[in-house]
C-alpha cells in the first residue's frame, strides 16, 4: 500500500496538518467509497468511525424524534471537514443527529479510538480539530439563522453555494423531493424555488441535477446567509 | 398505483408554471384532489416566497403519467370564504 502523504490529500483538514500530526492518523486511515443516502453517523448510536471526505459530502439531519415529521438538514460536511468530529472530540459518545451521504464519493475512514488517542498525544492536533468543530458549529448556527429569516428561494441559493463548495465541478445532483427535505419545505416549494433561480439565469435545472451558472449572483441572492462560516474557516483553519 | 404530477401556475409575477417532474403515487383521483388541497393550503400557510406575492393568484394543475390534465384547483378554493 502506498503511504498517504498529507500534502496530497484532497481533504482540507488532513492537507493542513503538520507531518507529525498527519503521521499519527495515517496508519489508521482507510479509503472507502460511500454511496448516496448511506448512513455514516446513526442517531443515538455510539460513534465508532469518523470520515474525512475527499469527494462527495454528507448532510447532518435533525428530525423531531419520535413522532417528528421527516428531517431537516442542519449541516453539510465535505472535503473541508471531518464527519463525526463534534461528538468524538467533544467527548460525547453519540449524537441524536444523523449524517447521511448526500453526494457519493471517496472518504478516509478513521476509528474513533484512533482519533481519541492521537488528540490525547498531540495538543496541536487537538486544538486544530477543535477549531474545525467550532467552525462547523458556526455553519449550523448560520443554517438556523437562514431558516428563521429567509424564504426558501434564498435558502436554496445558500444551499447550492454550500454544495458547490464541496462538489467536483459545477453540477449538483438532486431531486426536488430531496431539496424539500433538506430545506424544510415541500416539493412544490422546492420546484418553484429551483425555477425562480433558473428563470434568473443563476442555475440550469435538468431532471435530477442542477448546474451552477452564475456563482456571483447566487451569492447576491443568498443575501448574507452564506459566507460568514466560510470566512471563519479561512481564518481559523486556512484559506481555500 | 397511478402517479400524479402537481404543477403550480401563477398568473402574477415572473413565475409562469412550476412543472412537477417527480410526481406522487396516489390510489385514485379523489386522493389526488385531497393531496392538491393539502399542498395548496400548506403553501399558503407556511411558505413565503420572495417572488410570489399572492398565493391566491395561483392554481394547482394536476396531470397524469400520460401528461393529460386531470383537474385544476385554484388556491383560493382551498380556504373558506370567510371566518
Amino acid at each position: 500500500m502506498t503511504r498517504l502523504q498529507p500534502s496530497a490529500s484532497a481533504n482540507g483538514l488532513l492537507r493542513r496538518l503538520p507531518p507529525e500530526d498527519f503521521d499519527r492518523l495515517a496508519p489508521d486511515l482507510r479509503r472507502v467509497e460511500v454511496e448516496l443516502l448511506q448512513v455514516l453517523i446513526a442517531p443515538g448510536e455510539t460513534v465508532e468511525t469518523l470520515y474525512f471526505p475527499e469527494s462527495g459530502y454528507g448532510s447532518v439531519v435533525a428530525n423531531g424524534g419520535e413522532g417528528g415529521t421527516g428531517g431537516v438538514e442542519i449541516g453539510l460536511i465535505g472535503r473541508e471537514g471531518l464527519i463525526g468530529a463534534a461528538p468524538v472530540l467533544l467527548d460525547a459518545d453519540r449524537t441524536p443527529h444523523q449524517t447521511l451521504v448526500q453526494q457519493a464519493g471517496t472518504m478516509l475512514s478513521l476509528p474513533a479510538s484512533a482519533l481519541t488517542e492521537a488528540v490525547g498525544r498531540s495538543e496541536t492536533l487537538r486544538r486544530f480539530l477543535l477549531r474545525y468543530v467550532h467552525v462547523h458549529g458556526l455553519q449550523v448556527a448560520s443554517t438556523a439563522y437562514s431558516n428563521a429569516t429567509y424564504t426558501i428561494d434564498v435558502r436554496l441559493a445558500r444551499w447550492l453555494l454550500m454544495c458547490h463548495d464541496r462538489a467536483e465541478g459545477d453540477e449538483i445532483r438532486l431531486t426536488h423531493d430531496f431539496v424539500a427535505l433538506m430545506l424544510g419545505g415541500q416539493r412544490a416549494s422546492a420546484t418553484i424555488a429551483v425555477q425562480t433561480l433558473e428563470g434568473n439565469g443563476l442555475i440550469r435545472a435538468q431532471r435530477g441535477r442542477v448546474t451552477i451558472r452564475d456563482r456571483a449572483r447566487l451569492r447576491e441572492m443568498a443575501n448574507g446567509s452564506y459566507g460568514s462560516a466560510e470566512a471563519e474557516y479561512a481564518r481559523l483553519i486556512g484559506p481555500s | 398505483m397511478p402517479r400524479y404530477f402537481f404543477s403550480i401556475r401563477c398568473d402574477t409575477g415572473p413565475l409562469d408554471l412550476a412543472v412537477d417532474e417527480e410526481g406522487d403515487e396516489l390510489p385514485d383521483v379523489a386522493a389526488a384532489r385531497r393531496h392538491a388541497r393539502t399542498l395548496a393550503q400548506d403553501l399558503i400557510a407556511r411558505h413565503r416566497m420572495s417572488l410570489i406575492r399572492d398565493w391566491f393568484a395561483c392554481t394547482v394543475e394536476v396531470t397524469d403519467e400520460a401528461g393529460e390534465r386531470v383537474f385544476t384547483l385554484p388556491f383560493a378554493d382551498t380556504v373558506p370564504d370567510s371566518f
